[in-house]
C-alpha cells in the first residue's frame, strides 16, 4: 500500500506570536516550529496502516528551508520517504496555490491514501485537504476520527455535530486527520538516526510545472485590539459599591 | 499555557554555543550524529517531558507506592513509561550498536534525561536505573549474560536494579554481609538482606534484575572481599520460562518525598533458593560498581538540577503575576500594586535559583563531555579526561544537590504562603529534592572522596589538570573587556583554592593526621563547589558575550543578558562566601575532631 501523507510545519502552539509591524505577516524571530498537530495524526495513521498491510509512507511538505527537519521528524517516526517542495515564490501561499503543488507532486507517485490535517493551527484554513482531493479526481472524508482499510474500500467515521457518520470510500481517497484518530507516536533513536539518510526530494513550482498565481492574498495581519484594563469599583459601604457599579453598567459597558 | 519546567533555549545554548558538543561527531564513535541529530534527540525528549511524564507529577505523590501481599504497586503510567523509553531506544542509548545502543554522546542522553528528571524526577528514575544497571552487565558480564539480560532490560520490559545498601552498611559499604556461596552448577546461593533498594520491586515491568553486591564465602574482610551478582527477582527455570528466586519484599518505605518511586527491603534467600550470577571476576565487585555509581552519583546531581528547574519556572512565573506591595520609593497608597518579580529582594531569590539551575547543568553538561572525550581518545588524552571527571563527580552530585534545597527553598519563600500549600507544586519539589544529599553516598562521603582521595590522587594530578581548565576560561574571559574583572574574580579564587588545599593536605594532614584532615572535609566541598561553579559561570557568560556581538534580535539579546546577569549574580553573592570558608579550613583548631560524646550529654 502507498500512503502519502502531507504535512505542513507551523509555530509551536506555546509560542508567542508577533505581527510583523507593517502587517505583512508574522515575525518569525525566535518561533519554535513544529509538525501541525493534525498532520501529526495522518502520519501516525499512515504508519500504522504501513505496519499492518505492508508499503511505503511517503511525507510531502510545502515550505521553505526549514520545512525540512518537520519532513525529517515524520522519517524518524518511521516514513519512508520525502518530498520537500521549496520555491520562494511559495512562501505564504494559499490553500489553493499549495494544495496544487502538492497535487502535481503527489500525481506522480502511486497513492493509496493521501493523509492531509483537518487544518493547519496557524492560518486554520481548512481547505488544503479538500482541494488537493478535487485536483487528484479522488474521493475524501474530512475530520476523521476513526479510520479501516480493508478490500480496496476505506471506511472512515467522522464526527458531526451531535452524531457520527461512518462513510465507506473507494481508494484511492484523501483523508483529512482529527483529533481521537489515533495517539502519534514519538520519535525514537534509531528511527532519529536512520531518518538522517533516508531520501527526501526536493522540488520547484518550476519542476513541478505548477502556477504560483495565488488566487487570494493576505492584505494584512493585525493583532486583536487590546482589552481595555478593567476597573475596580471604589467607595467605603457596599451599598455605594452597588450604587457606583450599576451606574457604570448602564453609562459605560450600557449593558443594563 | 503549559507549565515550563525546563528552559529549552538554554539547553541548546549549553549544547551549540557553550560546549559546541557538536565537536564530538568528528571522532569516528560518534561519526553517525549530527547537530541535526542532537537537536532532534532534545525536540523528542521535550515533547516526552511534556506529554509523558509532567502530567503525572502530582498524581504519582499523591498516589504513592504501597506494598500489597508481598508486591509492590505503583502507578499504573510507569509501565506506559517504561515501554516508550524502551521502545524509543532511549534506555539502551549510550551503549554500542553490537548491543543494540546508538552510541549516543552521554553529554545528549543526559541533557534529555534532565528534561525527563525535571518534568518528574519519581517517574524518571525507573529507566535510568535500568540503564545504569544493564551497562554493567554490558561492561562486565559474560557473553551470555548479556543474550539473557540485556534485550528484556533495554526494551523497558525488565527493570534494573543497584543493591548495596543493608542495615549496617549503608555509608560504609565494606561492611556488606549478605553471603554468597559457591555451587558446581555455575550460580551462587545468596543469603541476606538489602534495605532502601530502589524500584526493586515494583509491577510496572515483568521482572526485576538487581546488580547486587555480596561477599563470596570465605572472601577477604572489607571491600576487597565484594562481589557484584546479577540476582533475578524471577530467574530463568531449567525447563524454560521464569521462576521465583526466593528475592521477597520485605517492606517499603515511606518517604517525605519522591513518592511515585518505591524503595524496598530485599529478603534473600528467604527459602534458601536464592541464585545469583558472579559478574566478572571474584572480589572486584566494589570497583566494577563504581563505574555504575559515578554515573549514578552524576545522576543524582541532575536529578537535584532538574527538580530546582522545574521549582524555579514555577516561582518565576507566580512572580509575575502575583501583585504585592509598592516599591520603597513609592509612598502613595493609592498607587496600585506592583508584581513581586519588581521587587530587589524576588530578584535576588530568582537569580539565585537560576545560578544553581543553570550553573548545575553547566558543570553536569562539562562532566558528560568530558565522559564522552575520555571514551573516543586515547592514552594520556583519555587519561586526562578520566582524571578531571573523577575530580569534577563528588561536587557534580553535591553542589546540585545541597544548593538544590536552598534553591528550591527560594522558590517556595517567592510564592509566600502558598508556597507551602499543595495547590502549588513548589512544596513537592522541595519535598522531592531532599533526597539527593543522601542516597548515592551523602554529601560526607562526597567531601571525603574529593579531598581525601580525589585531589590527592596520582600525586595530585588531576587537581593540577582542573586548575589548568580554570586557566584556559580564565584566559579566554580576559580577552573581553566586559568580563575582565570577573576573569580577575575567579583566578583570585583558584588561588584561595590551592592555598587552602595545600594547608590541609601537607599541613593537616601530616601533622595531625587522617581525623584531623578531612574533619571538615564537607566543608572543603561546599568552598570547592563554588569556585567550580564560577568557572561554569564565566564560561557561560564567554558564550553570551560572544552571541551578542552577533547583534541578535531583542528578545534573544535579552536572554544573552540574562545569562551575563546571572553571572554577576553568582560573582557577586556567591563566590565571596569563599572566603569565609577558606577562614574556616585553614584556622580550624579541630573543636569536632576533639568533642568528646560526653559534651553531648544535653
Ligand atoms: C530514597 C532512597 C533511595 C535509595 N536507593 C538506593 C539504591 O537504589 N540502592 C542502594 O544500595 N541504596 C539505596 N539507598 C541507600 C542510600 O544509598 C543510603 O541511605 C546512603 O548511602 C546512606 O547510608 P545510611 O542511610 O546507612 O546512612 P549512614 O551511613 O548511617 O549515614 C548517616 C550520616 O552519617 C554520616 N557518616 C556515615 N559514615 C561516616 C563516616 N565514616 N564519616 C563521617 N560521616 C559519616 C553520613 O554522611 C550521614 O550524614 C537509598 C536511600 C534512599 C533514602
Amino acid at each position: 500500500m502507498n500512503i502519502v501523507v502531507c504535512v505542513k510545519q507551523v509555530p509551536d502552539t506555546e509560542a508567542l506570536i508577533k505581527v510583523k509591524a507593517d502587517g505583512s505577516g508574522i515575525d518569525e524571530g525566535g518561533i519554535k516550529w513544529v509538525m501541525n498537530p493534525y498532520d501529526e495524526f495522518g502520519v501516525e495513521e499512515a504508519l500504522k496502516l504501513k505496519e499492518k498491510n505492508g508499503g511505503d509512507v511517503t511525507i510531502v511538505s510545502v515550505g521553505p528551508a526549514r520545512a525540512l527537519e518537520t519532513i525529517r521528524t515524520a522519517l524518524a517516526m518511521g516514513a519512508e520517504k520525502g518530498i520537500h517542495i521549496n520555491d520562494p515564490a511559495l512562501e505564504g501561499a494559499d490553500a489553493y496555490t499549495t494544495a496544487s503543488a502538492l497535487a502535481a507532486a503527489i500525481k506522480e507517485i502511486p497513492h493509496d491514501i493521501v493523509f492531509c490535517g483537518m487544518r493547519a493551527i496557524d492560518d486554520d484554513a481548512g481547505q488544503v485537504g479538500s482541494i488537493l482531493a478535487e485536483l487528484l479526481g479522488i474521493p475524501q472524508v474530512t475530520v476523521v476520527t476513526k479510520l479501516e482499510v480493508a478490500d480496496g474500500k476505506a471506511t472512515a467515521v467522522k464526527a458531526i455535530e451531535g452524531a457520527q457518520l461512518v462513510i465507506e470510500t473507494s481508494l484511492p481517497c484523501v483523508i483529512t486527520a482529527a483529533k481521537g484518530l489515533n495517539e502519534p507516536r514519538y520519535a525514537s533513536l534509531p528511527g532519529i538516526m536512520k531518518a538522517k539518510k533516508k531520501p527526501v526530494d526536493v522540488k520547484d513550482a518550476a519542476a513541478l510545472g505548477i502556477s504560483v498565481a495565488a488566487k487570494a492574498k493576505i492584505v494584512k495581519m493585525m493583532p486583536p485590539p487590546e482589552r481595555a484594563p478593567g476597573k475596580i469599583v471604589g467607595g467605603e459601604e457596599a451599598a455605594e459599591k452597588a450604587a457606583q457599579l450599576v451606574k457604570l453598567l448602564r453609562e459605560e459597558a450600557k449593558v443594563i | 499555557m503549559a507549565e515550563k519546567f525546563v528552559s529549552e533555549k538554554t539547553i541548546k545554548f549549553l549544547v551549540h554555543d557553550v560546549f559546541d558538543v557538536s565537536q564530538l561527531v568528528q571522532y569516528p564513535y560518534f561519526s553517525d550524529h549530527s547537530r541535526e541529530v542532537f537537536d532532534m534527540v532534545l525536540d523528542t525528549a521535550l515533547k516526552m517531558g511534556e506529554d509523558l511524564y509532567r502530567p503525572y507529577f502530582e498524581e504519582m505523590d499523591r498516589l504513592p507506592v504501597s506494598l500489597v501481599n508481598g508486591r509492590v504497586k505503583v502507578h499504573p503510567h510507569v509501565r506506559t513509561i517504561m515501554k516508550e523509553c524502551g521502545a524509543g531506544g532511549w534506555i539502551g542509548a549510550e551503549f554500542p550498536y553490537e548491543t543494540g545502543g546508538q552510541q549516543l554522546p552521554l553529554t545528549i542522553s543526559l541533557l534529555s534525561e534532565f528534561i525527563f528528571n525535571a518534568a518528574n524526577y519519581s517517574a524518571a528514575v525507573f529507566a535510568s536505573l535500568t540503564t545504569g544497571a544493564a551497562g554493567l552487565i554490558e561492561s562486565f558480564g559474560s557473553h551470555e549474560m548479556k543474550e539473557k539480560y540485556l534485550p528484556k532490560m533495554m526494551s523497558g520490559e525488565w527493570q534494573g536494579t543497584m543493591a548495596l545498601t543493608e542495615p549496617q552498611a549503608g555509608s560504609s559499604l565494606s561492611d556488606v554481609t549478605t553471603v554468597a556461596e559457591p555451587t558446581d552448577k555455575g550460580y551462587f546461593k545468596l543469603k541476606g538482606q538489602k534495605i532502601f533498594i530502589s524500584a526493586a520491586d515494583h509491577d510496572g515491568v515483568d521482572n526485576i534484575v538487581h546488580l547486587l553486591l555480596a561477599k563470596i564465602k570465605g572472601a577477604p574482610a572489607g571491600v576487597k572481599g565484594i562481589s557484584l551478582f546479577v540476582v533475578p527477582r524471577e530467574r530463568f527455570a531449567d525447563e524454560g520460562g521464569l521462576e521465583f528466586n526466593d528475592v521477597n519484599s520485605a517492606g517499603i518505605y515511606h518517604k517525605m518525598g519522591y513518592r511515585g518511586s518505591p524503595i524496598v527491603q530485599l529478603g534473600l534467600g528467604e527459602e534458601n533458593n536464592c541464585r545469583g550470577w558472579l559478574v566478572g571476576e571474584p572480589n572486584r565487585g566494589l570497583a566494577y560498581m563504581f563505574q555504575m555509581m559515578n554515573g549514578a552519583r552524576i545522576g543524582v546531581g541532575l536529578g537535584a538540577a532538574g527538580i530546582a528547574s522545574a521549582a524555579y519556572y514555577a516561582s518565576l512565573q507566580y512572580t509575575k503575576e502575583r501583585l504585592q506591595g509598592r516599591k520603597l520609593s513609592q509612598k502613595d497608597p493609592s498607587t496600585p500594586q506592583i508584581a513581586l518579580i519588581e521587587h530587589s529582594d524576588i530578584k535576588r531569590m530568582l537569580l539565585l535559583q537560576r545560578a544553581v539551575v543553570e550553573g548545575s547543568l553547566a558543570l553536569l553538561t562539562q562532566c558528560a563531555i568530558y565522559h564522552d572525550l575520555e571514551k573516543v581518545l586515547e592514552g594520556d588524552q583519555s587519561e586526562k579526561y578520566n582524571l578531571l571527571l573523577e575530580l569534577l563527580t563528588p561536587v557534580a552530585k553535591s553542589y546540585p544537590s545541597e544548593m538544590g534545597i536552598l534553591s528550591t527553598s527560594a522558590g517556595i519563600q517567592c510564592l509566600g504562603g502558598y508556597g507551602y500549600c499543595e495547590e502549588f507544586p513548589l512544596e513537592q519539589h522541595y519535598r522531592d529534592m531532599r533526597i539527593h544529599p543522601i542516597h548515592e553516598g551523602t554529601t560526607g562521603i562526597q567531601g571525603m572522596d574529593l579531598l581525601g582521595r580525589k585531589m590527592t590522587m596520582k600525586g595530585g594530578k588531576a587537581a593540577q589538570l582542573y586548575i589548568e581548565e580554570l586557566q584556559k576560561t580564565i584566559q579566554e574571559a580576559r580577552e573581553i573587556e566586559s568580563l575582565r574583572k570577573y576573569a580577575g574574580d575567579l583566578e583570585s579564587a583558584a588561588k584561595i583554592l590551592q592555598k587552602v588545599t595545600a594547608h590541609l593536605t601537607s599541613e593537616v594532614a601530616a601533622k595531625k593526621g587522617p581525623d584531623y584532615f578531612l574533619a571538615d572535609a564537607t566543608v572543603y566541598l561546599e568552598f570547592f563547589g563554588y569556585i567550580c561553579i564560577a568557572w561554569q559561570w564565566l564560561k557561560i557568560a564567554v558564550s553570551a558575550v560572544k552571541a551578542l556581538e552577533s547583534n541578535p534580535a531583542e528578545k534573544d539579546a535579552d536572554f544573552y543578558k540574562g545569562k551575563i546577569l546571572t553571572m554577576q549574580y553568582h560573582y557577586g553573592y556567591e563566590l565571596p562566601k569563599i572566603n569565609g570558608l577558606a577562614e574556616i579550613l585553614t584556622n580550624s583548631e579541630g573543636i569536632t575532631v576533639d568533642a568528646t560524646e560526653n559534651l553531648f550529654e544535653d
